[in-house]
């Protein structure tokens, strides 16, 4: 009785499969007959007319300022970045404001990017807008630990936070500043918390004594050692800049390759 | 009485001009082909300090020699704003005193010099 039952309900839900299956086969029909299969990845459309603008600019700018540019590129989502010289700061920043061809009199962003593996570890961004010619631009230059920067504050006035910003989570210093102090961080506080090695915990932890009946600061204390998290994406993130890997070492004709152990 | 006086003042400006820029800080020129002329030759004059050779004074001798010429034949001024198509007069001279500070900045700074120092190596490779 029972397996009858099953059989039943077997070759019921088998039928009603396929009743379904007949049904999405019309629809994919009606489907196809709307519009032609789609394989491609949307990919984003390339404007090679701004492309190819940005990059005359550029062009424009490296060869009357050649003292001072370094390298110029136009990113592949059509952003002009000027690379210069920590020197140039002030002449480069100057000519992209008061220039007529190019007015780029409001700065949006100034920040840094530390990147602790390079000689010169600190990368200070700047980022201007040009309302005159609806376009924009980012400029590029580097320093270390203690190697001062001009201060963009003579040429946009704001500089200033921006500059109190980079000095109290990076550390970099900036040279003939007004008013270069913390702006973020608390009263006494020590280090720069955006510096790559800096801990995610902070160096102290701040609480109120009840005994003392005050604030007291005293170094961090984890209930649990250093703990290792696996932060890493499992795709591939920059695929167009993969790197070939190096073949391995070629053996000379005579040599042997080492015993493995 | 007094402040009577102060209201009836006429206000003096040319009918031909805008009142008022529409922009906060930019006061209308009541002379502008003059201003103008002025702050171009300066411009010029400048430019005269620099190398033969140097990009700056290559491309701003053609830009604001055009401008000059459009400035010194066309005595209308809205005609001359059409031409220049830069916005208005006044933000014109006041571009124009921006490129002539600009101008004597250059040439402090010398920038048509080669580069004076090469980045290290890998400091703009980027992913690192």
């Amino acid at each position: 009785m029972a397996a009858s039952l099953v059989r039943f309900v077997r070759g019921g839900l088998g039928r009603s499969i396929h009743v379904v299956r007949n049904s999405c086969l019309l629809q994919q029909q009606a489907r196809l007959q709307s519009s032609t299969t789609e394989n491609r990845p949307t990919v984003r459309p390339s404007d090679a007319v701004t492309h190819n603008k940005l990059a005359a600019f550029g062009e424009y700018v490296a060869e009357i300022m050649p003292k001072y540019i370094q390298q110029v590129q136009v990113t592949c989502y059509n952003e002009l970045e000027l690379m210069i010289h920590p020197d140039g700061v002030i002449p480069v920043l100057t000519f992209l404001k008061d220039h007529t061809n190019a007015q780029f009199r409001n700065m949006i962003d100034l920040t840094a990017v530390d990147v602790p593996t390079r000689q010169n570890r600190f990368e200070i961004v700047y980022n201007f807008l040009s309302l005159r010619y609806n376009s924009r631009i980012r400029v590029k230059t580097y320093t270390d630990e203690l190697t001062p920067v001009d201060s963009a504050v003579p040429v946009h006035k704001a500089a200033n936070w921006y500059e109190r910003e980079v000095w109290d989570m990076f550390g970099v210093f900036f040279a003939n500043h007004p008013d270069l102090r913390r702006i973020l961080t608390d009263y006494g506080f020590e280090g720069h918390p955006f510096r790559k090695d800096f801990p995610l915990s902070g160096y102290v932890e701040v609480r109120y004594d009840d005994e003392v009946k005050r604030m007291v600061a005293e170094p961090v204390e984890l209930s649990q050692e250093f703990r290792k998290f696996d932060l890493n994406t499992p795709w591939e993130v920059f695929p167009a800049y993969r790197e070939p890997k190096e073949a391995a070492p070629k053996l000379e004709a005579g040599d042997q390759a080492p015993e493995k152990k | 009485m007094k402040h009577a006086a102060l209201i009836t003042i006429p206000l003096q400006r040319p009918t031909t001009l805008n009142p008022t820029t529409g922009l906060v800080g930019l006061a209308v020129s009541h002379n502008p082909h003059e201003r103008l002329r002025v702050l171009y030759t300066k411009i010029l004059a400048s430019l005269q300090t620099m190398p033969q050779d140097a990009a700056y004074r290559k491309y701003t001798e053609q830009l604001v020699s055009e401008r000059y010429n459009h400035v010194k034949t066309e005595p209308n001024v809205e005609e001359l704003e059409k031409k220049l198509n830069c916005g208005q007069i006044e933000e014109i001279i006041f571009q124009a005193e921006c490129e002539l500070a600009l101008s004597r900045k250059m040439s402090q700074w010398k920038a048509w010099e080669p580069l004076i120092e090469e980045p290290p190596a890998n400091q703009w490779k980027w992913p690192i």
